[in-house]
């Protein structure tokens, strides 16, 4: 039984670092690509939550209507994000990193009072898609199957983004441009075009995050604080622009949370931000090759 | 004349490439000694290596008879080695002024004090710096709106207000005018004589370095291929093969 | 000798005007006769929070530090004040000296592994030191009250009327101010400032930037300790919110949007927001969008923040002709310079 229970903790800590990676490798990837610390990821990821909550509830009983919402929210969201690279965030690249805070700390507070607008301070909770509703039983252990799901989405999401950065001719642009910016501008390729697309991928990670998190949380107004703060320090202990990094960190910091409450309820959530705090400590860079 | 800097086969590699490779070299004090050598050639490493802003994978480096190899920036500073830096490398939102202040602050080991305001402290060191170089008149503007030439006389005043025994002078004419190349040439040789100062510079400018240096080291792909006076090195078969005859050609 | 004729920017500028220094203490001190209780409160918390600013302004502005988590400080001193009253029961004054000091030792503690980095780094190890804490302070119910915080915290009864807390909040942030002022002209303020512009210039002049830094950090620190101890006084309640990276992200944006190069901008900046919030937060329940946009606003048109922006147009105007060419060109470098990323880094 005791067993049981540590296994069944170490599910849903995996899955909980499942989130915190989509989340993370977004934020990662726009830290790397672009060198900006983007402060309204956060906010990305509780419109991605809202999102999936408003087109799941639209489309009613449908037993396709939260993979719809899967498959869209994590879309709008881009393309909000994509909107404000575009319009505004595009004439900053070259100003020192508080301005880039202070700007995407600006657009924080927007976007977080148009979510306040749209959908009220209520709390709001959707279900997951019917088959992947109720527990399975696994080696004895009854488990929820969304949290197995999570589990697989995870390294699809990894491998999707290795993909893209690997096999897309944009992808390898963007990570040419995160190691050397100026080299990829003197291949005459307007380096324009591959901020653009790292960033409408970091907002659809951020909003894909949201998206996945809503059938298994409570989606409201705040619930950007806090993914905020640990994504940072994911990305951090994993190394800045890190992809696998992020993994890493995510990781560390789900497993270490679930664990915790088998040694110390009370405390659990301590022991991720111990477990982070001691590796900066140990390597500041983190864990894995930062492109900073 | 006593040796001054004593440099001991020093190695220092990135990764895979090494860019400072078995370098020896000896200052004698009270000279104008000059490191010459295309870009690339380790030039810029040596003086970081020398002024503790790197550390050496193998060697060591003695200041005065004492070894400095490992030693902090701030520390070897304070044993009196100076330097510029190939970059103009100023406090560009501080006057003119204060950049030197600043650094006589430091060698009077007043940066850490808090009882009387900076703006009554180090005046007159710090004026002599500047009047040194040219630079009293310009005590009020804002360093960094500077002309380019002058921000590089500017950086040898910071040095000076260290009250130095070694300068080292990171290519001092590096994007000056050939007028503005000769004066600060002259500059040097004032300083080494009025203040009984020793330079170490480095340089890729040949004919600058054949006029001034008493003594010259060649570098080439982090080696030294040869040093001694300046008819010595240009004499030397292997320089005039490497450097001389390939690389400014 | 020549008469060395000192830079005309908006910072020296600031520095001419003692008479208005003078004002800026005396009309605080009126203000509470004709002011209703409310306002009175209001300016109480500006003070408060723009000693908060002032204090992170510190190492940010003036030390060119990424101090990303400055709220713990500030909250390590509000929290030092409440539980030696309610837990250990110890007399008040004890409990504000008490404050500043566990705030210093704690910027001491946290800043001793932060200095090692620099920019980003920095501030990141930093978010995740305070955030420990942060999280401990949220989670240790049995001592800190947990996420209900601690009310009613029992302050000497003469303090509990909001104009002699008003006045010893005044009395508090122009003492602090005047010490820091003093600080920020003295030979170590003038090192930090160079350190700022060009760390690794200041290391081969000899100065030990590190430890400048960490001393940097400890009194910013120990002033947020203060202003924490302060806001005990005014609120008599602490929160772990006091600890939480939003704070430390809103008194960030106080010092950037006052003018994090001038002395009394974080003040103005905190005037801003705290004004803001309290008063346009009873007509709409969307103040923080207001907020938004201005911070918006300012990256674009006055990215040297409102103070910095007003020197330069009191420098323009009253500056004689000549002069102003030089401010002119000082404003040119000062742009150019930043569009040079990383350049005071010395990793």
């Amino acid at each position: 039984m005791v067993l049981g229970f540590l296994a069944s903790q170490l599910l849903v800590g995996l899955s909980r670092a499942m989130i915190l990676f989509i989340v993370s490798a977004g934020l990662t990837f726009v830290l790397g690509v672009l060198r900006v610390p983007n402060v309204f990821h956060g906010s990305l990821y509780m419109i991605g939550a809202f999102s999936a909550f408003s087109i799941a509830t639209q489309l009613g009983h449908h037993p396709a209507s939260v993979w719809v919402a899967f498959l869209t929210a994590p879309l709008v969201v881009a393309l909000i994000g994509l909107a404000v690279e575009r319009t505004l965030l595009t004439r900053l690249y070259q100003r020192e990193h508080l301005m880039l805070i202070l700007f995407t700390f600006g657009v924080t507070l927007v976007l977080n009072d148009l979510v306040k607008l749209a959908w009220g301070a209520d709390y709001r909770s959707i279900l997951p898609p019917p088959v992947l509703q109720g527990s399975a039983v696994l080696m004895g252990v009854p488990v929820p199957r969304y949290n197995l799901f999570l589990l697989a989405v995870g390294p699809l999401v990894a491998l999707g983004m290795w993909l893209f950065t690997h096999r897309t001719r944009i992808g390898k642009l963007a990570r040419a441009a995160a190691v050397d910016r100026e080299m990829v501008a003197l291949l005459g390729i307007d380096v324009n075009h591959v901020f653009a697309g790292a960033f409408l991928v970091g907002a659809y990670l951020a909003g894909l995050g949201g998206a996945l998190v809503a059938p298994s949380t409570s989606i409201t107004l705040g619930m950007d604080h806090t993914i905020l703060i640990e994504a940072f320090l994911i990305v951090t202990t994993g190394g800045l622009g890190n992809i696998w990094g992020a993994l890493l960190g995510a990781l560390l910091f789900g497993l270490t949370q679930s664990l915790g409450v088998l040694i110390w309820p009370q405390f659990a959530i301590v022991f991720p931000y111990l477990a982070t705090a001691s590796v900066l400590l140990v390597r500041p860079r983190g864990l894995l090759r930062s492109v900073w | 004349m006593s040796e001054i800097l004593r440099v001991e086969e020093v190695t220092k590699t990135f990764d895979r490439f090494v860019a400072v490779q078995g370098v020896s070299l000896s200052v004698e004090e009270g000279t104008i000694a000059a490191v010459i050598g295309p870009n690339g050639a380790g030039k810029t490493t040596l003086f970081n290596l020398i002024t503790g802003i790197l550390h050496p994978n193998r060697g060591r480096i003695l200041f005065q008879g004492e070894e400095i190899t490992y030693l902090p920036p701030h520390v070897i500073c304070q044993r009196g080695i100076g330097r510029t830096f190939q970059i103009a490398n100023v406090f560009p939102r501080l006057s003119v002024f204060t950049n030197v202040q600043v650094a006589v602050l430091a060698h009077q080991r007043r940066s850490l004090h808090f009882t009387h305001p900076a703006e009554r402290l180090a005046i007159r060191e710090a004026e002599v710096a500047l009047a040194a170089v040219g630079l009293l008149e310009k005590a009020g503007q804002v360093a960094g709106t500077l002309s380019h030439g002058d921000q590089r006389l500017l950086e040898i005043a910071i040095a000076l207000g260290t009250e130095p025994r070694l300068l080292l002078l990171d290519e001092p004419t590096a994007g000056m005018s050939p007028e503005e190349t000769v004066a600060t040439m002259k500059l040097i040789r004032r300083l080494a004589q009025e203040r009984g100062l020793t330079i170490l510079f480095c340089e890729h400018d040949m004919e600058v370095v054949f006029a001034t240096a008493y003594t010259i080291m060649v570098m080439h792909h982090g080696r030294i291929l040869a040093q001694g006076p300046p008819e010595v090195v240009r004499a030397h078969p292997e320089v005039q093969q490497a450097y001389l005859g390939a690389s400014d050609a | 000798m020549v008469k060395v004729r000192r830079p005309a920017t908006s910072e020296t500028l600031a520095g001419r005007t003692w008479p208005i220094g003078f004002l800026l203490i005396l009309i605080p001190a009126l203000l509470p006769a004709i002011l209703p209780i409310f306002y009175t409160y209001l300016l109480a918390l500006i003070f408060v929070m723009g000693l908060l600013a002032m204090s992170l302004n510190l190492v940010l502005g003036y030390g060119g530090i990424y101090q990303f988590h400055h709220a713990v400080f500030y909250g390590v001193g509000a929290y030092a004040v409440a539980l030696s009253i309610t837990r250990a029961g110890w007399p008040a004054p004890v409990a504000f000296l008490l404050a500043p000091l566990a705030s210093g030792l704690t910027g001491l503690f946290i800043g001793w592994f932060c200095v090692r980095l620099t920019r980003l780094y920095f501030g990141m190890l930093q978010i995740a030191l305070g955030s420990l804490l942060w999280v401990i302070v949220l989670r240790w119910y049995s001592i800190t009250g947990g996420d209900n915080g601690i009310h009613d915290i029992p302050i000497p009864s003469f303090l509990r009327q909001i104009l002699p807390a008003y006045y010893f909040i005044l009395a508090v942030v122009v003492i602090s101010l005047l010490v820091l002022y003093h600080i920020v002209r003295s030979p170590f303020g003038v090192t930090l400032q160079a350190i700022r512009d060009n760390a690794q210039r200041c290391q081969v002049v000899g100065v030990n930037v590190r430890l400048h830094q960490l001393v940097a950090i400890t009194l910013a620190a120990t002033f947020a300790g203060v202003a924490g101890a302060l806001y005990v006084v005014l609120e008599r309640s602490v929160f772990p919110s006091m600890l939480f990276w939003v704070l430390s992200l809103e008194v960030l944006v106080m010092c950037l949007l006052g003018g994090w190069y001038t002395f009394l901008g974080p003040m103005v900046g905190a005037a801003i927001v705290v004004t803001l919030r309290t008063t346009a937060g009873r007509y709409t329940e969307n103040w923080t969008m207001i907020l938004g946009i201005l911070l918006i606003l300012l990256v674009f048109f006055m990215p040297e923040g409102v103070l910095g922006f007003l020197g330069k147009l009191i420098a323009r105007v009253a500056l004689p002709q000549g002069r102003q060419q030089e401010f002119k060109r000082a404003e040119s470098a000062q742009a150019e310079e930043k569009v040079i990323p990383g350049r005071s880094s010395h990793e």
